[in-house]
């Protein structure tokens, strides 16, 4: 029989309830080393630029530019680090919710209903702190897809099982 | 009428060997093409390749057209399709033998072309789409229109007929909407002209690269120069000679935009089939496609101030994973707001486009506001140096314009979530609107700067699996509730 009753409102779950839980911490590590790699990287090329060039005004420009380096690098990693805190996840019953972003914070649901197919990637790194990212994915090119970073390992597995269990009873 | 049996496996039309060639040899021309020209040049520069005497060189070019030529003769034989109660089988490839299985409920629409070879020679070639993959997994190059017509309906019905004597009452096909010379005439007029000319220009460009030394050589450049000189001191002839350039242009582009639009939109036809709807029209690619509401996705209105006082809307259909290119075709120009209305009823049963429409928050006036005025700040950087101390004078062309580009786009925005459908309106000079199924919705995201936070407004973007929309600025305790709501109304 066709009902239609009407949705109060209030009695909807709120995302407000949802308490999303940090990322493992271990992760900052990696973000951290990625970035020390980058950076260290950029100013070598810089000062070995510096022996090479024999022109003059690169000399005069090298500390404008190392001191821009510096100020970027700072920056990044205080970036960095503050977004880190606001990395969170969370799975419900019927979705799985992301969070992230410092500047601009967005929180992403995807109902699990909706999930194509999931997948565990492991870089080199990211498996020497057993972690593992998460990707979830829907219909559609344009679709907003899941990437949970920095999960450990065993977590992430138990989230795939979950999620592809509850996908296939779907179906 | 007989339904053609296709249930053993069938070749296409012999004439599709004719088909085939055509195709493999424009594909060859145009990868080697480059090749050919250096060739052709080296040979005429040099005599290194002497040993290319003129019977030599035919004999090369005709055994490749006879390559090609056998190559399309096995590709037409290996080519072999049928059909049984729910699946469609398609077995190709010389040497590398495929076997492609479409169930027939997975067929998210079908395609029957007829570009000028097959206008020619009197057939149709037929496209087989799944959401799978954003290129065409199935083409037939070469039916008979009624067999492609057949197949067609075969394929779309949901259990073919056990016992042949019991064939219940056949829907009649409406011819809905048929457009009109006169409204496709409108409606290339009421084109967007920019692009159009922008188009041309491109064009131009590209035309002028390509043969600049030539033209250096005809010292056209300094032709054009002293006709254009001719009387440097006269101001009025230098106006006269401005607006002829701009008259020009304007003329130029309108023109394009009409041809354009006729090409592609001649003979449009609307046919309204028991559970699909089909769309045909083109000049010299005809085209005839096939759409199956439940596969539609969401559905695009496009109308003007211009266009609605002609009664001109367009309708745009999309579908998960069609290329960019095959989405311009699910395109309906030159409607009527009834028709609109009728074929989005078509598509979603139960859309009356009643109710209240929501307005973001005034933060989206502010937000425009700031965003153009950036813009204009940098516009005045190239007007400094174009005209010199009186640039300023350009701002007055430009806050004219930030203020009717914020006053339009926010008036237009707006939006509506009814119990199935989510209505989402835009646009600054078009009056967009934009309509998804709420349980096609793939996936909700809310976004929220950190200058937005302390204002306690956020956005809402909804995925669905050919589109992702916006409900720009609004309070973030709204934007809370539409996320429950939605997520609900998705899992529920």
């Amino acid at each position: 029989m066709f009902t239609n009753q009407q949705i109060n409102l209030d009695s909807l779950p709120s995302i407000d309830d949802v308490e999303l839980k940090p990322i493992s911490k271990q992760y900052l590590k990696i973000i951290v080393i990625n970035r020390v790699f980058f950076y260290s990287l950029l100013i070598a090329a810089l000062f070995f630029a510096k022996f090479m060039v024999v022109h003059e005004n690169f000399h005069m420009a090298f500390w404008y530019l190392l001191s821009v380096c510096v100020f970027l690098c700072v920056l990044n990693f205080v970036g960095a680090i503050l977004a880190f805190k606001k990395r969170k996840y969370a799975i419900r019953e019927e979705d799985v919710i992301y969070s992230k972003g410092l500047l601009v914070n967005s929180i992403s649901a995807v109902p699990i209903s909706r999930i194509q197919h999931l997948e565990i990637s492991r870089s080199w790194l990211s498996r020497r702190f057993n972690l593992a990212t998460l990707k979830i994915f829907t219909a559609g090119e344009s679709g907003i897809d899941l990437r949970i970073d920095g999960l450990n390992y065993a977590e992430a597995k138990q989230i795939n099982d979950f999620l592809s269990k509850k996908v296939n009873e779907t179906d | 009428m007989k339904p053609i049996d296709f249930s053993h496996p069938a070749r296409q039309s012999s004439k599709g060997i004719l088909v085939i060639f055509a195709l493999n040899t424009f594909k060859f021309i145009r990868r080697f093409f480059v090749l050919f020209l250096a060739l052709g040049l080296s040979l005429s520069k040099k005599e290194s390749l002497s040993f290319l005497t003129t019977t030599n060189l035919t004999l090369i070019i005709l055994g490749v057209f006879l390559l090609i030529f056998i190559v399309a003769i096995l590709k037409y034989l290996n080519f072999k399709f049928h059909l049984d109660q729910d699946q469609f089988y398609l077995s190709s490839g010389i040497i590398n033998k495929d076997m492609t299985i479409i169930p027939k409920s997975k067929i998210q629409n079908i395609n029957i072309k007829q570009n000028f070879i097959q206008q020619m020679i009197n057939v149709v070639s037929l496209t087989i789409e799944t959401a799978g993959d954003d290129k065409a997994e199935i083409e037939i190059n070469a039916l008979s229109r009624a067999t492609a017509l057949d197949l067609k309906k075969q394929l779309f019905v949901k259990k073919q007929i056990t016992d042949p004597d019991v064939i219940d009452e056949p829907f009649q096909s409406i011819v809905f909407f048929k457009a009109s010379i006169k409204r496709l005439f409108l409606e290339g007029i009421s084109q967007n002209h920019i692009k159009s000319f922008l188009i041309i220009v491109s064009f131009v460009f590209g035309l002028y690269n390509e043969f600049e030394n030539y033209l250096q050589d005809l010292g056209i450049s300094d032709r054009l120069q002293s006709s254009v000189n001719f009387e440097t001191g006269s101001i009025l002839s230098l106006i006269l000679a401005n607006v002829f350039i701009v008259g020009l242009a304007i003329l130029g582009s309108m023109l394009f935009s009409i041809i354009s639009t006729f090409i592609s939109n001649f003979n449009l036809e609307v046919v309204e089939n028991e559970d699909t709807i089909e769309i045909n029209k083109g000049l010299f690619n005809k085209l005839s496609l096939i759409l199956v509401p439940v596969k539609i996705q969401n559905i695009i209105i496009k109308t003007n101030r211009l266009k609605q006082y002609f009664g001109l809307h367009t309708l745009s259909i999309k579908q998960a994973m069609i290329n960019k290119k095959q989405q311009r075709n699910f395109k309906i120009v030159a409607l009527e707001k009834h028709q609109v209305a009728h074929l989005v009823q078509k598509v979603f049963v139960n859309y009356n486009g009643e109710g209240t429409f929501e307005k973001p928050d005034v933060y989206y006036i502010r937000l425009l506001v700031l965003r153009s005025l950036i813009i204009g700040a940098f516009i005045n950087i190239p007007a400094y140096f174009i005209f010199g101390n009186y640039f300023w004078l350009i701002n007055i062309v430009i806050i004219s314009w930030i203020v009717l580009f914020v006053h339009f786009t926010y008036k237009k925005s707006s939006y509506q979530i009814t119990d199935e459908y989510l209505t989402i309106n835009n646009g600054f000079i078009d009056r967009v609107r934009n309509i998804s199924e709420l349980h096609k919705i793939q996936s909700v995201e809310l976004k929220q700067s950190i200058f937005q936070k302390r204002r306690n407004i956020a956005s809402i973007y909804v995925a669905t699996a050919s589109d992702k929309v916006k409900i720009p600025y609004i309070t973030e305790e709204k934007a809370k509730s539409i996320l429950d709501l939605l997520l609900f109304k998705i899992e529920s």
